[in-house]
């Protein structure tokens, strides 16, 4: 266990190194290429601290994702609001995490668990797509909403303005980073080592004095804000919000990230969502119609091959090179 | 009467039409070692699951401390202080012998027991770092009345804690019941009259869902009746 933290905060360190040193190689255009991955990795990562802890998959994590988007873009381009940008981070975030808290209380108090819970979580994010394309005097229908500003406000005398590649990245990275972090610690210390728990034995974990449901429902809840917070990130980062980003094609994609990335690893996932939207962008400028088909295929092969993701591949030769060895 | 923990009165519960259980009592008192015997098929574990709770009888009340604890969340009535050992060893496999005790700590109201003393009281002190799905049976058994242990329980309820277990293992957790008895209050539903003979307590015997005999273990060793039921005469 401690040998297992050691390596995963080796391996944050050294991804938190890459990320301060590519900017000295990278130009403008890269820069917001691998910023924009970024914000799709703490996605896939707020869908695993739920999912690779609870062992309960939620199909439609895009739902809290588009949520957010909308409520920034929503906040920054009403002049009549002052401090936008933060207001809208602060709505964003709190907007997620209160759908989130409606939704599951009914779920996990009602005892849907395992695939109902998918199944329910999947209709909840056709519907929010739905509802943004349908409430167009709101959310601008099937286009969207376009021309929302990049993140600028003044905290405590800082005056931070995001409309640059170089400052944005810096800001993304940050954020990712500590994100990371935070959930890691959450879910390597008792508040995980319960939820491991409840996961192996629901009804053993409540007649210890446990309430489940309720844990189940603040990690889910958690995981939502902070896949507003990316939401939000992103929306401000392109500068327009539409229907497809609560959609069902994202909430598969940041279900293959995580699994390609190793469900229950937290950092597996975010390099997971870098590594296949570099796939997707070279695949996809050969021929546009092969890569859901590609992603489709990969899909399937994890679930069947590798259900620990990418990753696994190294533990499994490593077992194997030492069982051949005892062998001899 | 004070001393009273828990009292089931006139407990009845109808599955459809089967009536699993009919007016059968039972009292509790405080630190007090009681035994549910009766062949498969009688309601012990019936019995358990509306004396812990989980199932609400169709009739009669079950009360902890003069509340009524039918229909309470699992974890409320852990809260009160019942701990409740399953008849399937139900572990948590994926965690260490260590992190379920200490899962089992998080959820007391007061632990007062170290995860290292509760190692050592369930004999696990050098198996503490192995994942408790990679136990022997007895070793998984005794890990779970060590987490029952570890919620400090005002009464312990054990549902076949030696099924499975060799001779040598369930006289060895009848010792371990009868170092314990000082603390709280336990009930055990077994049907190992080894085990039961060794813990030589008050003792219920239920048949086909009703009361047929109780009272101290050796007038209910020598009873004509409790015989013939348990070699299936009748």
């Amino acid at each position: 266990m401690i040998a297992r933290d050691r390596n995963w905060l080796l391996v944050f360190v050294v991804c938190v190194v890459l990320a301060v040193v590519y900017p000295l190689f990278a130009d403008g255009y890269q820069l917001t290429v691998i910023r924009d991955a970024l914000i799709f990795g703490l996605f896939a990562a707020s869908l695993d601290f739920f999912w690779g802890r609870t062992g309960i998959l939620c199909f439609g994590h895009a739902a809290f994702f588009g949520i957010g988007g909308y409520i920034m873009a929503l906040v920054t381009l009403n002049d009549a609001i002052p401090f936008g940008s933060l207001l809208g981070l602060a709505g964003a975030v709190t907007g997620a995490a209160f759908v989130a808290a409606i939704i599951g209380y009914f779920l996990f108090f009602g005892g849907i668990r395992g695939s109902y819970f998918t199944i329910v979580t999947l209709a909840m994010g056709v519907i929010c797509q739905q509802a943004a394309v349908s409430w167009s005097s709101v959310t601008g229908g099937d286009s969207g909403l376009i021309g929302i500003p990049p993140i600028e406000f003044d905290l405590g005398g800082l005056h931070v303005d995001l409309s640059q590649d170089l400052p944005s990245y810096i800001f993304v990275s940050a954020i990712v980073a500590v994100a990371v972090l935070a959930l890691w610690s959450i879910s390597r210390g008792h508040w995980g080592t319960v939820l491991t728990a409840i996961q192996d034995n629901e009804v053993r974990a409540a007649a210890l004095g446990h309430n489940a449901p309720l844990r189940l429902l603040v990690t889910f809840v958690l995981s939502a804000a902070i896949a507003g917070l990316a939401g939000a990130l992103y929306v401000c980062m392109a500068g327009l919000v539409a229907p497809d980003l609560s959609g069902l094609l994202l909430s598969t994609e940041v279900i293959v990230w995580v699994a390609v990335g190793g469900r229950g690893t937290l950092l597996g996932p975010v390099l997971g969502a870098i590594f296949i939207q570099r796939a997707q962008q070279t695949i996809s400028s050969f021929n546009p119609s092969l890569w859901p088909l590609l992603l489709g295929c990969v899909f399937v092969i994890i679930v069947f091959v590798l259900p620990d993701g990418i990753l696994s591949i190294y533990a499994r030769l490593k077992g194997l090179f030492k069982g051949g060895r005892r062998a001899q | 009467m004070s001393d009273i923990l828990l009292q089931a009165e006139n407990v009845g519960i109808r599955f459809g039409g089967l009536q699993a259980l009919e007016a059968l009592n039972l009292t509790v008192r405080d630190k007090e070692l009681c035994c549910i015997i009766g062949p498969n098929g009688a309601g012990k574990s019936t019995f358990l699951n509306v004396l812990t709770g989980t199932l609400r009888p169709t009739s009669g009340s079950v009360r902890f401390l003069g509340q009524d604890i039918a229909g309470l969340p699992l974890h409320r009535i852990a809260r009160l202080g019942i701990a409740r050992k399953f008849q399937i060893p139900s572990v948590f496999p994926s965690l260490s012998v260590e992190d379920n005790l200490k899962v089992a700590r998080w959820g007391a109201p007061s632990p007062v027991r170290s995860v290292g003393e509760l190692l050592e009281l369930v004999a696990l002190t050098n198996r503490a770092a192995t994942l408790a799905g990679e136990l022997a049976h007895g070793q998984k058994q005794w890990l779970e009345i060590g987490m029952a242990l570890a919620i400090e329980p005002r009464l312990l309820l054990l549902d076949e804690p030696t099924a499975g277990m060799t001779p040598q293992e369930t006289l060895a957790t009848a010792d371990m019941l009868l170092r314990l008895k000082g603390e709280f209050s336990i009930v055990a539903v077994e049907h190992d009259i080894r085990f039961v003979r060794a813990l030589n307590c008050e003792t219920l015997v239920l048949h086909q869902g009703r009361r047929l005999r109780n009272g101290p273990f050796h007038d209910i060793e020598t009873d004509e009746m409790v015989r013939d039921v348990y070699l299936g005469r009748r």
